[in-house]
């Protein structure tokens, strides 16, 4: 078995043999050692042998002793093969150009994202990639590892903590920590606090400036709480007031409750139905019953497909029913109003500041017509009333 | 002498366990059903056609018949036949 692998290696010739005297022919190859195998009579005049390359000469000359003819019938084995493949030569070409460009391409870089970083910082980092050489199309073989490019583009980036870089196969991810440069407060020109609302003074808490009010003060809107005028009368400093002036303001909000109302809800018995919708035309896969349900509301959602950006004549659809139940609720009067105060307030803590409070409430008003109970609801809350209002510096002082 | 030589050989091979083959110089044939023959021991090729292969032995011939012969393999001392294999036979001059 091993000589057949190395035959094929070699390579041999498949041969034909015209004469008579085939038998003796062996024999003499036998003795002088060349080795022929697969001996096949083909009639009485001619046998077809396989012999190695090497040998095909000195068989000739065997031959030619025992005059016998000789015909090349076939070659066979890797060198054969290889002068075969060679004359294909652009075969091979094209499959090893393949593999070559494959390869380039496997290594190029496709394709670079940013995550994390805001608009102007992806730009700046796109810019410094660039700089170090990770762009769109080059060799990733030419460039420093990971290590190395997160390490430079950490120093080349000031705005940034960290910056880290990993590779997917062709693509590169830069993964941001942004640095977060604490605001700078606010410089504030000198300024008085004035009220925003018609309030009562509940308390003050000044941090700059002279409060002018005091507690249980009666103020209008914009009258004067806390100046920013300090120190002396006759020659005041400027600052900028700043402080928490609470007061109590009435707040009024009319709520209607109806005593008697029908609601939809679900039941939560739901079937779904798919169709596939060819043409315009709904063909239903999955999904045949329409739940037999005594109310029901239907959703249809449709999801088109695109080629592209066109619009495919084919889409999917669902269908969804679910049963639905009439209910009934009637509240008495006393429940009315006690839904309506919660309305009320609900309402009312919507439109107030995070840190107002309410302190109170009181039913103003009560009507009931046409099946409806009619609130008129007080509330008295405390809240920060105090806004800005700048000093306009004065030329010369 | 040759007597002799033949006498001490057969005595060799009963008494002595020896394998025939080797003691005897006789060949040593081994048949795969009837697809092949693998003759060892052979002293060449007498004739050889698509129906049969007469080879010579030390003694006489061996006559192999059948159909679609092929000599897949042939070395100084064994060979290995293809085809359909339909008789053996040893002839003695």
């Amino acid at each position: 078995m091993k000589n057949k692998w190395n035959n094929h290696l070699k390579g041999y010739v498949r041969i034909e043999i015209v004469g008579q005297e085939s038998s003796s022919f062996i024999n003499t190859c036998l003795q002088s050692g060349i080795q022929i195998w697969d001996i096949k009579p083909i009639d009485g005049k001619r046998v077809e042998v396989s012999i190695s390359v090497p040998d095909v000469q000195r068989a000739k000359a065997l031959l030619k002793q025992n005059k016998l003819k000789i015909r090349i019938k076939d070659k066979k084995g890797t060198p054969f093969l290889l002068k075969k493949m060679w004359k294909r030569n652009g075969f091979i070409m094209g499959m090893v150009s393949f593999v070559f460009i494959l390869f380039l391409l496997s290594n190029m870089i496709w394709n670079i994202n940013v995550v994390g970083a805001n608009p102007k910082t992806e730009y700046e980092l796109r810019k410094a990639a660039f700089e170090i050489g990770v762009k769109k199309g080059k060799f990733i073989f030419l460039l420093p590892n990971v290590r190395e490019i997160q390490r430079q583009l950490t120093e080349k980036m000031g705005n940034v903590t960290w910056i880290g870089v990993t590779q997917h196969g062709t693509s590169y991810r830069f993964e941001v920590v942004e640095k977060e440069i604490p605001k700078e407060k606010k410089v504030t020109g000198p300024r008085h606090l004035v009220a925003t609302k018609q309030a009562v003074i509940h308390s003050l808490f000044v941090e700059k400036g002279q409060p002018v009010v005091a507690a249980n003060d009666y103020v209008k809107k914009g009258t004067l709480l806390v100046s920013g005028y300090i120190g002396k009368e006759k020659k005041p400093e400027l600052v900028s007031a700043k402080g928490k002036v609470f007061g109590e303001v009435w707040y009024e909000s009319k709520v209607e409750i109806p005593l008697n109302t029908s609601f939809q809800t679900y039941t939560g018995k739901f079937k779904n139905r798919h169709y596939v919708s060819l043409f315009g035309l709904n063909i239903p896969i999955y999904g045949f019953s329409d739940g037999e349900f005594q109310d029901k509301t239907e959703t249809l959602n449709e999801s088109p497909l695109y080629l592209a950006k066109w619009k495919m004549p084919f889409s999917y659809i669902k269908k969804e029913i679910r049963e639905t139940d009439g209910v009934k609720r009637s509240y008495t009067k006393k429940e009315a109003i006690q839904v309506g105060k919660k309305m009320a307030k609900k309402e009312l803590l919507k439109k107030l500041p995070v840190d107002a409070k309410i302190k109170g409430e009181k039913v103003w008003q009560q009507k009931v017509s046409n099946g409806k109970v009619k609130l008129t609801m007080l509330y008295q809350v405390i809240e920060n009333i105090a806004s800005e209002q700048p000093i306009p510096i004065q030329q010369g002082e | 002498m040759g007597k002799l030589r033949q006498q001490v050989s057969k005595w060799m091979m009963q008494n002595l366990d020896l394998p025939a083959d080797v003691v005897m110089d006789l060949p040593r044939i081994t048949m795969i059903g009837q697809l092949h023959i693998y003759i060892e021991n052979h002293r060449g090729v007498k004739a050889f056609s698509n129906e049969q292969l007469k080879l010579k032995l030390k003694q006489g011939t061996l006559v192999i018949s059948g159909r679609e012969f092929v000599i897949k393999t042939i070395l100084p001392e064994e060979i290995l036949l293809e085809g359909s294999i339909s008789s053996v036979e040893f002839e003695n001059e």
